[in-house]
């Protein structure tokens, strides 16, 4: 009891101590000062940070890319921290990152209870299904008088319950101890489905011996937003990493992507000329250049880009835009105006 | 009757100019587009179905206040969706027109045919002189296993003999699926469907 009281007065005030010193130099002075980008990632997932060649690779280290371009003016200025599911937030809040891209979901408890701030929902995930291609399923509510696989201790077996139940339907539900057995059991045939989230279903039938064999429905039963994270003390930082999000999903919508910068430059649109700091001084707005959004498109692409080369229609992982998709052509992907 | 007078009707849309200025442009290609003529009278497998990667047809997540059964293009992403209600959609992979010969609008699905016979608009045998001035439906034929005419205009979606080109922009104007999934696609849209052609936001 005293040793743990002496402990929290010990490391009040080594935080205190920090905290401070980050009061007088904020984030973005000091990620400028070391000339790079502290991005805590994943140890390897593939589609959204994984290791190519020797290279980080993916969803989240592009958006980290983005981040070190818009606010250094080069892509290439981030160090990637591998970060396990444990360690991650502890790594946020302790400084040795100054942004989490390591698909994360916002959640209440992470934001109130561990002083965190999420910028922004980059990858809607959820819990969906995968089954045979053959068994003609169309929808997770068909399931009825089935059996499904799921992995043990994971969120994914209450929530598959409270689906079926919610749903009046009667519903096995087979559980296994890992992911590998659950996908071993769904090849033998044990169950006629198998769920988990989405992005980790497609990456699952990757796995298969026929990938082409199984498809993943369209249901999603649970919310799982993904998105970068900053430590709730530093809002100037915040509002950059927010913005660089913002800001791709923006470029899509007005049809500004990597390749037709160079005409997008020479538009009329206001809301263009915003965008790409051509007039309005909204990057000084955030304590950058005015060219800030311009950096980071030119870097990783506008949101469809930075998608469909990572895990949609680019990748192997062919996962469809679906939720994803921008709110004005069929999903619900929704950006504030820069301006 | 009603077949001659159709057919004549086909002939006038057929010889109508295209319509966008900005076909007559000069545009260089940009890298994603594919240098492929079409290949008159090469036989591919007749009812090819795209079964793995992006571009197989699959239900997706889609929200969308059209009735079910309408038709969205999406040309930049190489989609068709048939909107199936229920924020859902089955999703198509096609090849769209080329850098110039892209288009967005409303239409309607005026017309279906099987093995459609190909008559090139003469803007196209200008453009490609070496093309066939008339084919028969059949296999070998360009338009594939089935067509859907969009309103009044030169284009339709039709399926192909060329079913490695889905996903690439290097048609006419025109949207190509593999022809096992044109037939799927003719078998669930009716003639008088609502058909909405978007292209992507132009700065």
């Amino acid at each position: 009891m005293m040793w743990r009281r002496t402990l929290a007065a010990l490391s009040l005030a080594l935080f205190g101590f920090t905290g401070s010193a980050a009061a007088q130099t904020g984030t973005l002075e000091q990620v400028r000062q070391r000339g790079s980008l502290q991005c805590g990632v994943s140890t390897g997932l593939y589609g959204f940070s994984f290791q190519q060649d020797g290279k980080w690779a993916g969803f989240d280290v592009d958006f980290c890319r983005a981040v070190a371009a818009a606010v250094l003016g080069n892509p290439d200025r981030v160090t990637f921290v591998p970060l396990t599911a444990a360690e991650r937030f502890d790594a946020l809040k302790a400084g040795r990152i100054d942004v989490l891209s390591r698909n994360s979901t916002w959640t209440l408890q992470r934001e109130a209870e561990f002083g965190l701030l999420f910028a922004a929902v980059l990858f809607h995930d959820g819990q969906g299904f995968m089954v045979r291609r053959n068994s003609g399923l169309t929808s997770a509510l068909e399931l009825g008088g089935k059996a499904v696989c799921v992995q043990a201790g994971t969120t994914s077996q209450g929530a598959a319950r409270d689906f079926f139940a919610a749903n009046a339907m009667t519903v096995e539900i087979k559980v296994y101890p890992d992911s590998a057995s659950t996908l071993a059991g769904f090849a033998k045939g044990e169950c006629i489905a198998v769920t988990t989230d989405n992005s980790g279903l497609f990456a699952e039938r990757l796995k298969l011996d026929r990938p082409a064999e199984a498809i993943i429905l369209p249901d999603i039963i649970s919310k799982e937003p993904l998105g970068p994270v900053t430590r709730g003390d530093d809002l100037r930082w915040h509002n950059i990493v927010k913005w660089v999000a913002f800001a791709l999903i923006d470029a899509e919508e007005l049809g500004v992507s990597a390749q037709s910068l160079p005409q997008a430059l020479q538009s009329n649109k206001p809301d263009v000329r915003r965008l790409l700091g051509l007039e309005g001084g909204l990057g000084r707005m955030l304590g950058l250049e005015d060219a800030w959004a311009r950096r980071a498109i030119e870097a990783v692409g506008n949101f469809a880009e930075l998608y469909e080369r990572n895990v949609g229609t680019g990748s192997r992982l062919g996962i469809p835009r679906g939720l994803n998709q921008l709110w004005s052509a069929g999903g619900i992907l929704y950006a504030p105006p820069v301006r | 009757m009603n077949r001659v007078l159709s057919l004549a009707l086909l002939v006038a849309m057929l010889a109508m100019p295209l319509a966008t200025s900005a076909l007559a442009q000069a545009h260089k290609p940009p890298p994603e587009t594919m240098d492929i003529g079409d290949e008159p009278g090469r036989v591919s497998t007749p009812e090819t179905i795209i079964e793995d990667g992006p571009y197989a047809r699959q239900m997706v997540f889609f929200r969308s206040s059209d009735p079910p059964n309408t038709v969205v293009i999406h040309t930049s992403e190489r989609f068709l969706y048939v909107v199936m209600g229920n924020n859902r959609a089955l999703r198509y992979g096609i090849g769209v027109g080329r850098e110039g010969f892209q288009w967005a609008g409303l239409q309607k699905v005026t017309r279906k045919a099987e093995w459609p016979d190909w008559t090139p608009p003469p803007e196209m045998i200008q453009r490609q002189p070496y093309l066939p001035r008339f084919m028969a439906g059949g296999p070998g034929n360009p338009m594939g296993a089935r067509a859907l005419y969009l309103g009044s205009t030169v284009y339709r979606i039709h399926g192909t003999n060329q079913p490695e080109t889905i996903g690439q922009a290097i048609s006419s104007g025109c949207f190509r699926l593999a022809n096992g999934d044109v037939i799927d696609l003719f078998e669930r849209v009716p003639v008088g469907a609502k058909v909405v052609i978007r292209h992507g936001p132009q700065v």
